[in-house]
């Protein structure tokens, strides 16, 4: 990314966060208040994606465990220990992180589907841990009375500056040395090992840091929620946030807050439809994943390029990896099975 | 614990590990024919139980006919999905992990679909042999058990005949070893992988018949029966069809003798932590597929 690029893209993230930032004085109802402050929740485990798929190239269908990891420490902590909130928002991220650590070493053997076969297995683990150890996370019955860290409004705007820290850092990484070594292992893992990048190292950290955002958006659901069940961290959860961060453009930050916005409020905005709701919002999906090619930021531009008639040759600012897509980058070297 | 005790484990094990086998058998299928890992291969299987609900039990066909025509309907809608929906992002050149994520999006699609038209509430019907345990010497079984087994050593021998003798089940393994020479040998490849769909979709839909008896149809079963025959696919080694059949029955086993001699709530912990094993340790499972490498 050139430096314009760069702060091109800090300016439009710094537009979306002060347009969040004024949504409450605008008097919106509460219960779209409330979808409003979930879409923020979930930005924090698209950020984590973001690293995790979007730079590092590592598919993980295992972040509702991570997310479930964060929410009962932070409830088990408050609730049976009587531990102070904020103590809470400290201790359940570091957990998680810890967590994410046992989670990263399988991605030193495996890659791709493989990978996403032991995250799954992983996040099923936990919710199985969760549903059966009864005396400590009130197993089938949940977790009741959580206390929050601040209350009402102010909850928000702590959410709010909290991803906004979130969503910088990531993506500053994308520019820092650390960023690149995530994107040389992405691309090649041989090449960025001999290139003097510790893959696994570097594959470590990435899960860690995926696991700690994971877990801070677990902190802020059982915030927002006030009860906790095994429920909430399905498999079905972790899908959607992987559909949140492709749809975002995978490695794009801004895209990513978009599209977990907009993800979370479509089951909402589609409540006209009553009961088949939920099945038109996954049909919705499909067929956004079925032309994220066309949908691409790249090709986008490149149509509004020849709507307005410019100059026949392209120019070089759509060259792949401007926007770092893994999408864009791999097309060229994907599989040469079935093409033909 | 006497000798028909251990076989009555025996029995019961090996009809869910039957049963996770046939999935694994289409998840197999369509890894070899695209290199895809398709994650709503559970969810089928719950579809096509329903579907088999809505023909047997409320349409009240003949067993037969509704079982042929489940296996058709869903056959068909597998074509339909690899036509439609995932051999254009294929041909796209999409990164395989975007596809993936379509699986995936299909999971979610079809389990609110199942909730929609068949209701949340858990169902169930029966075989032709009825309700009422046999009596085998000291042996109690009930009768959809034996049924089965019956209809998966049957289906597992005709699928035998196919592949090896009728000419569509050898282009079909062409296309699942060397799809570009396959094509240059006159295979059309995209239709050969929508049929290789069809058939991976019937297959599940046979095992969502099989295991309605056994286990009440619940719309969202469909993610645990996947993760199951995951594991089946992954221990028995990626690829290969024996090693499907034959560790989806170790895992049926491995789980029902977890349930009943160590503590029946960690049964699927128990699955996965072997599944996670297996991956660290021996990634290729216990049979490596005679096929090229596809990663």
């Amino acid at each position: 990314m050139t430096k314009p690029a760069y702060w091109k893209r800090m300016g439009l993230m710094a537009a979306v966060f002060l347009v969040l930032a004024l949504v409450p004085l605008s008097g919106v109802p509460s219960y779209q208040f409330y979808i409003l402050e979930r879409g923020l929740q979930n930005l924090l485990v698209v950020l984590s994606l973001v690293i995790l798929l979007g730079y590092t190239g590592q598919l993980s269908l295992g972040q509702a465990g991570l997310v479930a990891v964060g929410a009962y420490t932070y409830g088990i902590l408050c609730v049976n220990y009587g531990l102070s909130p904020w103590l809470g928002l400290l201790a359940a991220p570091l957990m998680a992180g810890l967590v994410g650590v046992i989670l990263g070493f399988p991605s030193f053997k495996l890659t791709g589907p493989f990978l996403v076969v032991n995250t799954i297995a992983f996040a099923e683990i936990v919710r199985i841990l969760i549903l059966n150890n009864e005396k400590l996370t009130g197993g089938p019955f949940g977790l009741n009375r959580i206390p929050t860290i601040v209350s009402g409004l102010r909850l928000y705007y702590f959410m709010l500056v909290v991803a906004w820290l979130a969503a910088v850092g990531t993506l500053r990484l994308s520019r820092s040395h650390i960023g690149l070594a995530f994107k040389a292992i992405r691309e090649d893992e041989v090449a960025a090992e001999s290139m003097g990048v510790h893959v696994r190292n570097y594959k470590l950290l990435a899960f860690v840091i995926s696991a700690v955002l994971a877990g801070l958006s677990g902190v802020f659901f059982a915030n927002l929620a006030g009860y906790l069940n095994p429920d909430s961290f399905t498999f079905n959860e972790s899908s959607t946030y992987l559909l949140m961060v492709v749809l975002g453009g995978m490695s794009n930050v801004t895209g990513g807050i978009l599209s977990s916005l907009a993800v979370t409020s479509l089951p909402e905005v589609l409540r006209f439809m009553a009961r088949s709701r939920m099945v038109v919002y996954s049909l919705i999906l499909l067929l956004l994943l079925r032309y994220t090619k066309v949908l691409q930021v790249e090709n986008l531009r490149r149509w509004m390029r020849r709507l307005r008639a410019a100059p026949p040759q392209q120019g070089p600012a759509a060259g792949p990896g401007q926007a770092g897509d893994v999408a864009a980058s791999s097309a060229t070297a994907g599989r040469d099975k079935v093409t033909g | 614990m006497g000798l028909h005790a251990v076989l009555q484990i025996l029995i019961q094990g090996l009809n869910m590990g039957l049963i996770y086998a046939l999935a694994a058998l289409g998840i197999s299928l369509i890894w070899n024919a695209t290199g895809l890992f398709n994650f709503a291969q559970g969810d089928l299987l719950t579809m096509g139980g329903f579907v088999m609900l809505s023909t047997f039990a409320h349409l009240a066909l003949p067993y037969p006919l509704a079982f042929l025509l489940t296996f058709a309907i869903m056959g068909i809608i597998g074509y339909l999905l690899s036509q439609g929906y995932f051999y254009p992002m294929f041909s796209q050149g999409l990164h395989p992990d975007i596809i993936i994520i379509g699986t995936v999006a299909l999971t979610v699609l079809i389990q609110n679909g199942i909730l929609l038209f068949w209701g949340p509430s858990p169902q169930r019907f029966s075989t032709p042999l009825g309700d009422n345990p046999v009596h085998l010497g000291k042996l109690i079984v009930m009768p959809y058990y034996l049924w089965n087994i019956a209809i998966v050593v049957l289906l597992v021998a005709l699928l035998q005949v196919f592949f090896k003798k009728s000419m569509l089940g050898i282009a079909m393994r062409a296309v699942a070893q060397r799809p570009v020479t396959a094509l240059l040998m006159g295979v059309r490849v995209s239709r050969l992988v929508a049929l290789t769909f069809l058939l991976a979709t019937g297959l599940a839909a046979i095992a969502g018949i099989l295991i309605a008896p056994i286990i009440p149809l619940i719309p969202e079963m469909g993610s645990l029966v996947s993760l199951k025959a995951f594991a089946a696919v992954l221990i028995g080694g990626l690829g290969s069809f024996a090693g499907a059949l034959l560790a989806g029955v170790i895992v049926g086993i491995a789980e029902v003798v977890f349930a009943t001699l160590v503590v029946s709530t960690y049964k699927d912990v128990f699955i996965f932590v072997i599944l996670i094993l297996f991956l660290l340790i021996r990634p290729r499972g216990i049979f490596s597929a005679n096929i090229s490498e596809k990663v």
